[in-house]
């Protein structure tokens, strides 16, 4: 969906973390590679850094550890964006910094880091099987999630690709919201497919994320259409004041069994766990504050989704 | 893939998790008082239940008895052949050690007065460190630990201590060693002996011999065997001969201390107005006339006799970490399948016997360490090792039914007794794998889990046969011995490697001692050019120390046979019968001689080396003198520097570049092991088994390069620093296997901690997780994991408010312990080591 001059055809692209031994995202111990850029900004998105697509400081003021030890980064600092605040300590000035990350190479306590890192597709699934003995006896493998992986979908295929080739189990975790051939040419790849539908609401969604879900919508129903076989599994976060009714959550279960139903469908309660990384981005927590929903409430729409109808 | 998604809808949503309680963590919340665990646990083992109900609340009292006994005969045989001594000494014990019977109990037998004790080890290093106030024996105060009446004090003051202060093994040994090793065996935690600490090593008998064939038959064959001696043999009528009299002489009061016992049991019979105990104390009886004498024939008796034995062996010595169980499941299956096929017994009744030695074990209490102050094994730590699952002697799985029934026993009962340890195999059933997975994820951290695919082709290695290599148990914290094969008995030595650094830096001085000079001149650091400058003098550092460590374990060796014998331990043991000698007095022939050192500070040293290769020699962002300055003022004013130092690469990541000095390390000190024989011809292994003295041996070394301050403790066993290891245990359990020298087969132990959070492991899906964790670790050829499950949030909770969590288990290092029994500075150790959240 970008186009993208540095990834040499997909065979290289921009992730901004890999983490290993995960246990909640797929079968099995996983390795879950996440892939930097989203076109959504859902306003209780946990990883933010993960939204633009090319590298971004991240300044996590806690570790700085101010002007009686340290002026590294205001040093080197070419486009003198960083300052002092009252306590002494580093101060950037987000319209004047360009995320070049000098100053990350100095900090000496990683106040100052960049999220985001241009990789090769060799270098990813050499990390990513330095785990080989655990996948073979948990059935893990590889999970691709982002940002939206498929905003880098000549990368997110040909990693799938590799890995499928070389054994490992694959799946990906996607907002559905990409360009019909992506999922299309990335779904034969995957042994199994998380798609996020957040709500049916337009109107809602659009103010909740940014974008409208038409294309999600119609993306899920030509999966289920020319895919039928494959593992898909729907993921609905809930988010009290958007779609934590009974008939928010009704609406999508019936949505998804007319558009030929699918594995599973999972409810997860919202967290507050992202919040601390909208301050290290300089950005203001755009959910405010929503309580979680609680194991109570989660039970009733548990029900409620698993009333919607057919399960494969 | 589907295996996950046709589960239980419920458990599969667990994405986003809150803090979820382990099962030991929820009970401390509803705040359950200690005792059987589960309504049908309680209602069918009534017995147990009672016998544990307050079990915390009760005093520790102290047993002198023994100390005085041991002393009265010892005075009597001064100049006689140590075994000779020992086995009249264990004799005068066992006839006249004060007996008792508590109510309600099956079997029978203590090592001291009723409810809970604590035995004074006279004979051993600081009187076996009872529990004393400023170095002064005093009566004790309220509050303390173990009660310390004034009787007590008369009796050790008047008929016990005299002695032993000019009899001592350790003083001894102190004044054998050469001067130098001397010098730096004094200043304490740089070479830190157990040589006299304990008699004994980790160990635990040959039970199934008691039971198969009873006392009786090993006391024949010793009057056999004394009876053959020709007379014109000198050497036999020298040396033999006491040795078989000692076995004669002991094999005899075990069976008058376990009559003492039927008498008692009839005494008391005859006084009991409840007709079922009076029946039960006849049967008390009857199986006491029969075992250890006799071969048991039911669980009942196989049970009491293995019980008499573990009494015995606790009242003739003290044992490294406590004697352990061997492989219980496999000695005691053959009276259990028995009595079952009898219809004797149901799985009910096994079990209350089986937790009758639980809960005897469970009065015990170890004075080598006492609580309050850094110790080496802190918080009363304790290691009757307990062995369950792994391969036959012929190799086939050897899992049976008393295998899971001892698994429930520990998800059941409250008390962190026995220190259970499961044998895991390349074929180990799922089933069994379940059962030990989810008793992991009680989060009390048991079992500890052994992995036979490493250990048996390491003792093969050794020169072991293969069925006893196969028949290996578990013994101390990461021990393994093969009951009839293996010989060493004398206790090894923890090496500072955070003292080895700290000279390296400073040409030999460490500044805790004054910068007194300790170990070889290697030059000033700052004018190291290369990293293999300092690498090459931080070799030399290590040989340095390691070849005094070695001079006084084989000092060691040598000496003890002249004071310390056991002569109810080697008639147990095959060889010991089979050459007529002692444990203790090497050479035994055809034994194995597996000695071994530990290394302490793995990962602060390796962390310590990757920071000053990075950011002194590779990357130049620091001199070296600004890092020496730094460390020399402990950061103070070098925030900067320690901060560098901290975010430099770090062990435990599955990073080459620390990983490979970790390889070297392990290198270095496989080879200096390679190079060297033992006193007895045997091998001594390079172990990373720290117990908790990674906390008092830091305690000597200033700060580190890896960040770590002053006095800080160092990290633990072949664990990463505490908290260094931040992708993930797979990147941890990566590292680890990658600093692993296979080549070099004078290898042992390397002890693993690993702490997950409950969320991580919830529900069945969480089960499966950790059975093929587990299953990983196995195909990795790891030596030995264990696992804390616990939240970071109990520990905090358990510091601010010890009161509500007296009972909050944890797993310590080869142990589990009581959280608000450890000293403040391992209680902030352990809140420190890297909780993997997943």
């Amino acid at each position: 969906m970008i186009a993208d001059a540095a990834s040499g055809n997909g065979t290289r692209g921009w992730i901004f973390n890999i983490q290993k031994f995960s246990l909640h995202d797929g079968a099995g111990i996983r390795t879950v590679v996440f892939l930097k850029g989203c076109p959504l900004a859902c306003r209780w998105c946990s990883n933010p850094e993960s939204q633009a697509y090319r590298p971004e400081l991240l300044y996590a003021r806690d570790r700085c550890i101010g002007e009686h030890e340290c002026d590294r980064c205001i040093r080197v600092c070419k486009a003198a964006a960083i300052g002092r605040d009252a306590d002494g300590k580093a101060a950037i000035d987000r319209s004047l910094c360009n995320n070049c990350g000098d100053c990350a190479g100095a900090c000496p306590s990683k106040a100052l880091e960049v999220s985001g890192t241009l990789v090769s597709v060799d270098e990813v699934i050499r990390a990513v099987e330095q785990d080989s003995g655990f996948y073979v006896r948990s059935g893990g493998g590889l999970t691709l999630s982002g940002g939206e992986p498929l905003a880098q979908d000549s990368f997110a295929e040909r990693l799938l690709a590799t890995a499928r080739r070389r054994g490992l189990d694959t799946a990906i975790e996607t907002s559905g919201f990409c360009r019909w051939e992506a999922l299309q040419r990335v779904a034969p790849l995957v042994d199994q497919l998380f798609y996020d539908i957040k709500c049916l609401d337009t109107e809602k969604h659009r103010v909740a994320t940014g974008v409208s879900n038409e294309i999600v919508l119609d993306n899920f129903q030509k999966l289920r259409r020319d895919f039928p076989a494959t593992v898909v599994v729907v993921r609905t976060p809930i988010i009290p004041g958007l779609n934590d009714s009974r008939e928010d959550i009704q609406a999508i279960a019936r949505f998804i069994d007319s558009a030929g139903g699918a594995t599973a469908h999972e409810l997860l309660a919202y967290h507050g766990f992202g919040e601390p990384k909208y301050q290290r981005l300089g950005r203001t927590y755009p959910l405010g504050c929503v309580e979680t929903a609680s194991d109570e409430s989660m039970a009733v729409l548990r029900k409620a989704a698993a009333c919607g109808g057919d399960r494969r | 893939m589907l295996r996950t998604l046709d589960q239980n809808p419920e458990s599969l949503v667990v994405p986003f998790p809150g803090i979820v309680l382990s099962p030991q963590e929820a009970r401390i919340e509803r705040g359950e008082p200690v005792g059987l665990i589960g309504d049908a646990a309680r209602s069918k083992r009534a017995r147990i239940h009672s016998m544990i109900e307050g079990f915390r609340e009760r005093p520790i009292r102290l047993n002198v008895e023994r100390a005085r006994l041991l002393t009265e005969s010892m005075r009597q045989t001064e100049g006689q052949p140590t075994v000779l001594r020992w086995g009249k000494a264990l004799a005068h014990i066992l006839e006249h050690h004060p007996i008792h019977i508590e109510d309600d109990e099956l079997l029978v037998g203590s090592a001291g007065p009723s409810g809970r004790y604590a035995v004074v080890y006279c004979e051993n290093a600081g009187y076996g460190r009872f529990y004393t106030r400023d170095n002064e024996l005093t009566v004790s105060r309220p509050g303390d630990p173990i009660i310390i009446t004034e009787a007590d004090i008369a009796v050790l003051k008047n008929e016990v201590l005299p002695y032993w202060d000019n009899h001592q093994y350790n003083a001894a040994l102190m004044k054998a060693l050469p001067a130098d090793t001397k010098r730096l065996m004094e200043k304490i935690f740089i070479v830190t002996s157990t040589a006299a600490a304990r008699s004994m090593l980790a160990w635990a008998h040959d039970y199934g011999k008691v039971l198969n064939r009873g006392i009786g038959s090993i006391k024949r064959e010793a009057e056999t065997k004394l009876d053959a001696i020709n007379p014109l043999d000198t050497q036999a009528c020298v040396e033999d001969k006491p040795f078989l009299e000692a076995v004669i002489l002991v094999c005899d009061a075990m069976v008058t201390f376990a009559h003492r016992h039927a008498a008692l049991a009839r005494t008391m019979a005859a006084a009991e107005p409840r007709a079922e105990r009076r029946e039960e104390l006849l049967e008390i009886a009857r199986v006491c006339d029969r075992v250890p004498e006799h071969p048991a024939t039911t669980l009942r008796e196989a049970t009491q006799s293995q019980w008499f034995v573990q009494i015995v062996s606790r009242l003739e010595q003290s044992i490294g970490g406590v004697v352990g169980n061997g492989r219980i499941d496999q000695y005691l299956y053959p009276y259990y399948k028995k009595d079952l096929e009898a219809g004797r017994i149901s799985d009910d009744d096994a079990l209350v016997l089986l937790e009758s030695i639980w809960v005897g074990m469970a009065r015990t209490v170890d004075l080598y360490a006492k609580p309050g102050e850094p110790s080496l094994t802190d918080g009363f730590a304790h290691w009757e090792a307990t062995t369950i699952g792994g391969v036959s002697r012929d190799g086939r799985d050897a899992t049976n039914e008393l295998s899971y029934l001892i698994l429930q026993s520990k998800r059941e009962f409250p008390l962190h007794y026995p220190d259970l340890s499961a044998r895991i195999h390349s074929r180990t059933p799922d089933a069994f794998l379940h059962a030990i997975a989810e008793t992991i994820k009680e989060g009390t951290g048991f079992p500890k889990l052994f992995f036979d695919d490493e250990i048996i082709p390491s003792l093969l290695a050794k020169g072991a046969e293969v069925a006893e290599a196969n028949d290996y148990c578990v013994t101390g914290c990461t021990e393994v011995k093969m009951l009839n094969r293996d010989v060493v008995a004398t206790g090894c030595a923890w090496v500072n490697l955070g003292a080895i650094l700290e000279m390296t830096l400073n040409s030999g001085r460490l500044k805790f001692y004054s910068d007194d000079r300790i170990g070889v001149v290697t030059g000033d650091a700052s004018g190291f050019a290369t990293f293999d400058e300092l690498w090459t003098a931080f070799s030399a550092q290590a040989e340095n120390v390691m070849r005094h460590t070695f001079i006084q374990q084989f000092v060691a060796d040598k000496l003890k046979s002249s004071f310390i014998a056991s002569p109810m331990f080697s008639m147990l043991h095959d060889l010991c019968t089979a050459d007529c000698k002692d444990i203790h007095a090497g050479p035994i022939k055809n034994g194995l001689y597996l000695g071994f050192f530990d290394i302490i500070g793995f990962g602060t040293v390796i962390d310590s080396l990757a920071a000053i290769k990075k950011l002194v020699f590779d990357d130049r962002t620091l001199t070296m003198d600004e890092l020496l300055t730094a460390l020399d003022a402990d950061f103070a004013g070098h925030e900067a520097v320690r901060q560098m130092c901290l975010n430099a690469p770090k062990y435990g990541n599955n990073d080459p570049y620390a990983d490979n000095i970790g390889r070297d390390i392990e290198e270095t000190f496989a080879l200096l092991a390679h190079s060297q024989t033992s006193a007895f011809g045997g091998e001594l292994d390079l172990r990373y088994v720290s117990v908790t003295s990674h906390v008092p041996l830091g305690m000597i070394v200033a700060a580190t390069p890896d960040g770590r301050r002053s006095g800080e403790p160092l990290s633990e066993s072949v664990s990463p620093s505490q908290g260094a290891d931040v992708h993930g245990p797979t990147a941890t359990l990566a590292s680890i296997a990658s600093t692993k020298c296979a080549q070099y087969k004078e290898r042992a132990a390397r002890l693993l901690n690993m702490k997950l959070s409950p969320a991580s492991v919830a529900g069945e899906i969480g089960t499966k997780k950790v059975m093929a964790l587990i299953r990983s670790v196995c195909d990795m050829k790891m030596w030995h994991l264990q696992f804390s499950i616990i939240n970071r949030e109990t520990l905090l909770a358990a510091q601010a408010n010890p009161e509500k969590y007296r009972n909050l288990l944890v797993r310590v290092a080869g142990y589990s312990a009581y959280f608000v029994d450890l000293t403040p500075a391992l209680q902030n150790e352990i809140i420190r080591r890297t909780e993997h959240t997943a």
